[in-house]
């Protein structure tokens, strides 16, 4: 059953099925895999000298180079203009390239047509499996890296990515051109073993069956695709050995099976397979190495200032002429009725909208002009309203992630093993410790995301948002879902915090809370700021009062679609 | 002019069994890949009823609607409900759906063995009517008058009926849709039901077109189907039928000028320009994602 050829199958299935990983881990699902292939084939085929006059071996060589040059050059080309799409217009977009390249090349003559292209048989199952295991480290080592991470972020939540500091558009065309170099590879490894190749072979089942064969085996954990290639390659074999017939059976039973899998298996083979969760030492007090600090600018200096700052949704003006400044070391509160636009004005100060028209200087950047994760470098770091965690990742992993900023690239020293990488991991991993430990979260590290409580979600993105050592801190209503008891913890972690220097705005319908925990109260109604002041001049404010209770009447407020929609 | 009006019956066929994989994307947000399947086995059924049951293709073509629908019940059932709270669902329904459509393949050739196969002499009329100087056949008015035909009606169905209503609900939002007494889970298996109802029907037609029917038949029409949908705008259904008979014409085109080889890269390059061009198709509306 394990015959040389069998083997090398599996080997070269799991290389093809490792580039379509290599997206899917940030959330991608392309098709291109099979055109990257193809032409990396064809390309490598014609250009390498013949192994008899070079040795097998250097032109094999010679080939990868090539191959994988043209296979990650394809990708970028293709990367480029594509790279906005999402889902399954990316997957067709990219499905219709590698047709286009399919066509094409049936159509050349250097590449033989359809008659393909006759190359030297040189790939062992030996060097088959080699450079597997090279590709299946190159992901293994990504896996628990900086990059990795944000890359399953950015699957995880791509807006909640890129309010952590990550760079969406690079980290995607960066996936994106790994999965053309590992195609490429596959394409020479492909071609050095069949001996003859037609554009055929990379055609559109040939791009379903690598998506089906890293889909099965996994797209969370580097195992994935070779599981799955062992899983797709063997099943075919097994049924031979047991003597089933050829024909309808075999494809039947191996769709079946397929079948199963993705019903009941939903990550994959590698869901069998139990994924360790690190648990960093609970060390307080040391300061960790490795972090960048951010040094926050002395109390009273001026942070951020909003000037007729509007926001306009098809005639509703959500946000209307707002003058705002706050000043280093303060905390904000700013309240008002549902629909208020309380959540638009801090979607503006974060850079997730631009606003319609006027002018939001926040620590020297001018929001809404610059890309989100340029705000969050600037040291803006906020939670959301409705919670976008990670969730498919641990607690932990989430609080990581939103380190980005203050961790040091770690995946290529990591290839490498150099002690660095693994002093500025674990200082990253401390880090997170201490942010999960300030809000009572360090016990449910391991836990996943999705499987905390909701007050315990709040509790996790705050120390997420915490972890990029933020200058101006923005909550979007953290008290919500939670009890009077942990409410008041979370207004003693308010303060500890702007204790520590950083300045903080909060959003929250707790009024109480906002009373005994602000420095200064903004009041928003209908997007205009209705009053601003200390807590006891609010709390004795008539138009304030009239606000919340005026908001009862029915009719008089603009609709509630401003409240919480984005773009 | 003659090349005109192949172009628009074969442009119909494409448009038929886009319309049915526009229909489940736009209002379920998934991309049904058993669709191509549906309309390989419709296609080999019909041939059965008219060759070995002799029955006519009027009478066959109803029979294959029936079975369309059916099928569609089927794949709702097995490859899509399951996922249905999974946080994966996108994935995870195209690989089901590729494998449900595995099988089904995979069935067809045990009923029908591997080979092509062909409706018997003389099912169909082949007379040909003079129409202004251009030949066409009963057949190719048949199939142009039965596609637009369901097309109208679907359009309505969604436009106007009670369970229109609720498709077009569950496609704005599915949870607020069940709070307002929609039967979300009943509305969805109709949709498919009606998407393979549809495809069902092109397969059948298209069978009877070229008159031959391959277990590769399905392939070769999905990555047609998709650019169809993507031109059209994803959901559209008018998108789609448009989109449809600009395909057609485009090919019967391309083969009469550029020459046949490159035929299927019209239909590729079109793709791609809309999609970066215009990713919302020409009749799509983008759909604003919430934060």
């Amino acid at each position: 059953m394990l015959t040389d050829a069998t083997l090398t199958f599996v080997a070269l299935g799991a290389i093809f099925a490792y580039s379509f990983y290599a997206v899917l881990v940030a959330g991608q699902l392309s098709l291109g895999q099979a055109g990257f292939a193809s032409l990396a084939a064809f390309t490598a085929a014609s250009l390498t000298p013949r192994p008899s006059e070079v040795g097998e071996i250097p032109a094999l060589l010679i080939a990868i180079v090539i191959g994988m040059v043209v296979g990650s050059a394809a990708a970028v080309v293709l990367g480029l203009p594509t790279m906005h799409l999402r889902g399954v217009f990316l997957a067709i977009a990219t499905l219709a390239f590698a047709e286009a390249v399919r066509i094409l090349i049936l159509n050349q003559e250097w590449t033989g047509g359809a008659q393909g292209m006759s190359v030297p048989k040189v790939l062992t199952p030996g060097i088959a499996w080699a450079v597997l295991a090279v590709v299946a480290y190159w992901f293994a080592r990504m896996g628990r890296s900086r990059y990795g991470r944000a890359l399953e972020a950015i699957r995880e939540d791509e807006l909640a990515a890129r309010a952590m500091g990550i760079d969406v558009g690079r980290h995607r065309l960066a996936a994106f051109t790994t999965a053309g170099a590992v195609a490429g590879l596959y394409g020479v490894l492909w071609a050095y073993y069949v001996r003859l190749i037609a554009p055929e072979d990379f055609g559109f089942t040939a791009a379903i069956d690598g998506l089906v064969t890293a889909v099965v085996g996994g797209s969370t954990m580097f195992v994935g695709p070779l599981l799955g290639s062992g899983f797709q390659t063997l099943i075919p074999e097994i049924q031979r050995a047991l003597g089933v017939e050829a024909g309808w059976i075999r494809p039947f039973v191996a769709s079946a099976l397929l079948l199963i899998i993705i019903l009941f298996l939903p990550g994959g083979l590698a869901s069998l397979v139990r994924r360790r969760i690190r648990m960093p030492k609970r060390r307080m007090g040391t300061p960790e190495q490795g972090l960048q600090t951010r040094s926050h600018p002395a109390p009273g200096e001026l942070l951020a200032s909003l000037e007729g700052l509007s926001k306009e949704y098809g005639g509703v003006h959500a946000v209307e002429n707002v003058d705002l400044e706050l000043r280093s070391g303060e905390v904000v509160g700013l309240i008002g009725p549902n629909g208020a636009g309380k959540t638009t004005l801090v979607n503006m100060l974060s850079g997730l909208i631009p606003p319609t028209s006027g002018l939001a200087t926040v620590l020297g950047t001018q929001v809404g002009r610059v890309p989100v994760h340029r705000v969050a470098k600037a040291g803006v770091s906020r939670t959301f309203q409705h919670s976008k965690l990670f969730n498919r990742l641990s607690a932990l992993e989430n609080v990581l992630v939103g380190g980005h900023l203050v961790s040091r690239p770690t995946f290529l020293r990591r290839l490498l093993w150099l002690p660095s990488a693994r002093r500025d991991e674990l200082a990253a991993l401390d880090h997170a410790a201490r942010c999960l430990e300030r809000v009572g979260l360090y016990d449910l590290a391991g836990s996943r995301a999705s499987s905390l409580s909701y007050g315990d979600q709040r509790r996790l993105e705050i120390a997420r948002a915490l972890a990029s050592d933020p200058t101006l801190l923005i909550l979007d209503e953290p008290a919500a879902g939670m009890n009077h008891v942990e409410a008041n913890r979370l207004s003693d972690l308010i303060s500890s915090l702007a204790a520590d220097g950083l300045t903080i705005l909060l959003i929250e319908h707790n009024v109480g809370m906002v009373l005994s925990t602000c420095d200064r109260i903004v009041v928003l109604n209908f997007g205009k700021v209705i009053a601003t002041g200390t807590p006891d001049e609010i709390a004795a404010d008539a138009t304030v009062i009239e606000a919340y209770l005026g908001s009862a009447e029915a009719g008089t407020r603009p609709t509630d679609r401003t409240e919480g929609s984005h773009p | 002019m003659q090349q005109l009006l192949n172009g628009v019956f074969i442009g119909s066929i494409y448009a038929l069994f886009a319309i049915g994989f526009t229909l489940v994307f736009g209002i379920l947000d998934r991309l049904n890949l058993t669709h191509p399947a549906v309309f390989a086995v419709s296609a080999f059924v019909g041939i059965e009823l008219v060759a070995d049951a002799g029955l006519t293709v009027w009478v066959a073509l109803p029979i294959v609607l029936f079975l369309g629908a059916v099928l569609g019940l089927v794949i709702e059932r097995v490859a899509f409900r399951p996922l249905k709270n999974r946080p994966d669902a996108h994935f995870a329904g195209l690989i089901s759906s590729i494998a449900l459509a595995g099988m089904f393949i995979a069935l067809l050739q045990w009923r029908y063995g591997p080979d092509t196969r062909r409706f018997p002499a003389g099912s169909f009329p082949e007379t040909p009517i003079e129409f202004g100087g251009v030949a066409v056949t009963v057949l190719q008015v048949a199939i142009l008058f039965i596609s637009v035909v369901l097309m109208i009606g679907l359009t309505w169905l969604v436009a106007r009926s009670r369970l229109g209503r609720g498709m077009r609900a569950i496609a704005e939002n599915p949870t607020a849709a069940k709070v307002l007494g929609i039967n979300v889970d009943r509305v969805t298996s109709v949709t498919f039901a009606i998407s393979s109802a549809l495809g069902g029907v092109a397969g059948a037609l298209f069978a009877m077109n070229v008159n031959s029917a391959q277990l590769g038949m399905g392939a070769a029409i999905e990555l047609k189907g998709l650019a169809v949908i993507i031109v059209g705008g994803m959901g559209s259904l008018p998108g789609a039928l448009i989109g449809g008979l600009a395909l057609g014409l485009a090919e019967v085109f391309a083969v009469q000028y550029i020459g046949s080889s490159w035929r299927d890269l019209i239909a590729f390059g079109l793709l791609f320009l809309i999609l970066l061009v215009r990713p919302q198709g020409l009749f799509g509306a983008r759909k604003v994602r919430e934060v």
